[in-house]
């Protein structure tokens, strides 16, 4: 990544609660690298999305290649390139929330964001026009037992139908 | 009927029991006292083996033994606590992370007491946000009371639990992609050699264990090795001599979901058959079952015919199956087995980590295929050839007979046992990923042959009756071994008194 295109983006830097935290988390290990989830997701979290700009600041953070952060950043889905709603919303479709119908959520979840669904490659897919929802398809969150399942953020929704749909969107646009 | 066991969720439902407080009125670390009181570590370590623990992580692998791989020498060693939980079917780590995370750290300390172990990072997945959050508030306790940090208890003994946060890749619960991911990389697993008890994070002996086995150390320490022992079966291993104990002792949280009434976890002693663990979970959702997944979704499918198949390590190793994480997915007559391993391959085309080349263009190629067939479009050959076997004249030749010749389900099973062959256990694969793919897909192919021949010949997705769509175990070689178990031939259980 050539300096150029980093400087077109508004630098990062750890806000002072993040900055603590960070502080914290690079004791925990030997060396500074490990520390490299935990701070990518402290990143996200200020961010918004993982920016040339963060991976930059990260890579000198821990003291690896920016290339190093990129190659890591690329291979976990959990870590967005691109700008996502203020709200994402991950519906597991894995053959137990399959045989559950998790199908009739997705569908009724489409027509009410009137959006299609997020591909890791191209996060504006699924991302409603007034950028307030993302919506993407994601394996087994480890909640069969109560499927269909949704993520909004960090809660978890359970036994879905598409009434129970209705009242969290409502919840969430109001 | 079977009745729950509940050892390990006993308190799970007790108001508060993730606070230090409450737990310790629930005999929380008086287990953990009572092994640094009466015991040396080496003593904790036989428990464990005379326990007969063996992982619930997935690999079934004795925990006893793999604490016996660890050189003690090496410092320092680490402890991974594998709470990646992603194994579609499994979700009983979730309840104990959310619910009752002090019996973790529990668990994890006289793990380390054990092992002479004095740092331990929990990795939990990215999306666990609750569970993280409730182990971080237990760990915080936990060192306010004295119970971690440096010179516990006045012991001498320094123990550090720190969490740490996956993002979202399935692979990263194979215990050395776990290890790169801990480090700070993509999380694809390293070839074994060296084993992770003796080569793991950061260079050091790691031994890396999942939620549930650590888990069960409390209660192996407080209530002795001969209460435990008496949970479950001990069979007779009889391929040597004399015949060695084949230990399946213990409870197991069983995680049922898919086609029954009451989907959840449920706590039972190990060995209760396919059929009476559906009756706990409120009977079948449905008329007839049609198929069992035993294991989570990498283990080779059951079928109507195996329903008396016991739930433990060793049955269904015999079963040609396995146990693996415990998440049992039951699937009734509506259900298009087709249908069902596109689904499975699509989750594992997505979560192959891409390293190995049979891998990382098998796993797709083998979606596409079951794609293909589910689409209406799977190849069949118009031509029919002479069938081979046993002729009138009682040779080997042409039977005068013909077949239909089914040219995608001959590649599926090809490029499946090219990833890893499941008939001479096999893998051209860095990690036993490859397995998990190539397991379901030839297992469904040959125990539901009839309903995947349908679909192309119909050219649309078939669902046939149960009796029609299951082939019978005496013609299908992949149940050869349930019926034939030669080194098992008189495996036993020893009379429980
Ligand atoms: C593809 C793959 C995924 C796995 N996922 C998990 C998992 O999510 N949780 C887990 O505990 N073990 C998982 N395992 C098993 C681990 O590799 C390892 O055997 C286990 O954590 C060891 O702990 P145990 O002996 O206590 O079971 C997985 C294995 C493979 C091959
Ligand atoms: S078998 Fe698949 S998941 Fe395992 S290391 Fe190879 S490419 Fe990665
Ligand atoms: S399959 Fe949806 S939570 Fe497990």
């Amino acid at each position: 990544m050539s300096d150029e295109l980093v400087q077109i983006e508004t630098p990062f830097a750890f806000n002072e609660e993040n900055q603590r935290e960070f502080d914290e988390l690079i004791g925990r290990y030997p060396i500074k690298e490990a520390a490299m989830l935990p701070t990518l997701h402290l990143a996200q979290k200020q961010a918004g999305y993982i920016t040339p700009a963060v991976m930059k600041y990260v890579a000198e953070q821990l003291e690896v290649t920016v290339m190093k952060v990129k190659d890591v950043v690329t291979f976990y889905p959990m870590f967005f390139e691109e700008p996502v709603g203020e709200y994402v919303i991950r519906i597991c479709h894995t053959l137990p929330c399959a045989l559950r119908d998790c199908k009739v959520v997705l569908e009724h979840l489409k027509t009410k964001l009137n959006t299609d669904v997020a591909s890791e490659t191209n996060l504006a897919k699924g991302t409603t026009v007034d950028g307030k929802f993302t919506l993407m398809k994601v394996e087994c969150l480890a909640s069969c037992d109560v499927a269909p399942v949704i993520m909004v953020n960090d809660d978890l929704y359970k036994n879905l139908t598409p009434e129970k749909v209705d009242e969290i969107l409502a919840k969430l646009t109001s | 009927m079977v009745e729950e066991r509940r050892i390990l969720y006993e308190h799970l439902d007790v108001p508060d029991i993730n606070t230090f407080d409450v737990f310790r009125q629930y005999d929380g670390y008086a287990r953990f006292e009572k092994a640094i009181a009466e015991y040396q570590p080496d003593d904790i370590s036989k428990m464990v083996m005379d326990a007969g623990l063996k992982g619930r992580g997935g690999a079934g692998f004795s925990t006893g033994l793999k604490w016996s791989f660890v050189p003690k020498d090496i410092e320092p060693r680490y402890l991974c606590c594998n709470a990646d939980e992603s194994e579609p079917g499994t979700f009983s780590n979730r309840y104990v992370l959310e619910k009752n995370p002090h019996l973790l750290i529990e668990g994890i300390l006289i793990c380390c007491y054990a092992m002479g172990i004095e740092t331990t990072y929990v990795y939990i997945r990215g999306e666990f946000t609750l569970g993280k959050k409730m182990l971080d508030a237990a760990i915080k306790e936990a060192y306010e009371n004295g119970y971690l940090g440096k010179d516990i208890r006045g012991t001498g003994l320094n123990v550090d639990i720190y969490s740490h946060p996956g993002a979202g890749a399935y692979i990263c619960g194979e215990e050395t992609g776990l290890i790169e991911s801990l480090e700070g990389k993509r999380g694809q697993p390293r070839n074994k050699p060296p084993f992770p008890a003796v080569e793991g994070v950061f260079s050091k002996p790691t031994v890396v264990q999942n939620v549930e086995t650590l888990c069960n150390l409390p209660f192996i320490v407080g209530n002795g090795v001969e209460w435990y022992t008496k949970m479950g079966p001990t069979y007779a291993d009889t391929r040597s001599d004399p015949p060695t104990p084949d230990p399946n002792t213990g409870t197991k949280l069983y995680c049922i979901s898919g086609d029954v009434n009451e989907p959840g976890v449920y706590e039972l002693e190990l060995g209760l058959t396919c059929s009476e663990l559906i009756e706990v979970a409120g009977g079948l959702r449905g008329k007839e079952v049609k198929a069992v997944i035993p294991g989570g979704s990498s283990a080779p499918i059951l079928t109507h015919y195996e329903l008396d198949t016991r739930l433990d390590f060793t049955s269904l190793t015999l079963a040609k199956s396995m146990l693996g994480s415990g998440g049992i997915i039951v699937m009734n007559e509506t259900r298009n087995i087709v249908d069902c391993l596109l689904n499975i391959m699509k989750f594992y085309a997505h979560e192959s980590c891409g390293q190995c080349t049979p891998c990382r263009w098998g796993t797709p190629w083998v979606r596409d295929i079951v794609q293909r067939i589910a689409d209406g479009n799977g190849r069949k050959d118009t031509i029919t050839r002479p069938k081979f076997g046993v002729a009138e004249n009682g040779r080997w030749g042409d039977t005068g007979e013909t077949e239909e010749i089914y040219e995608d389900l001959d590649l599926l099973e090809s490029v499946a046992n090219n990833i890893a062959n499941v008939d001479t256990m096999t893998w051209n694969t860095i990690c036993v990923f490859g397995i998990a793919v190539s397991w379901p897909a030839v297992s469904y192919l040959r125990k539901f042959r009839p309903e995947f021949e349908a679909t192309i010949r119909e050219g649309k997705l078939v669902t046939l009756p149960i009796a029609e769509a299951t082939v019978p175990p005496e013609e299908n070689y992949a149940y050869q071994q349930r019926f034939v178990p030669k080194e098992f031939a008189d495996l036993e259980q020893p009379s429980e008194e």
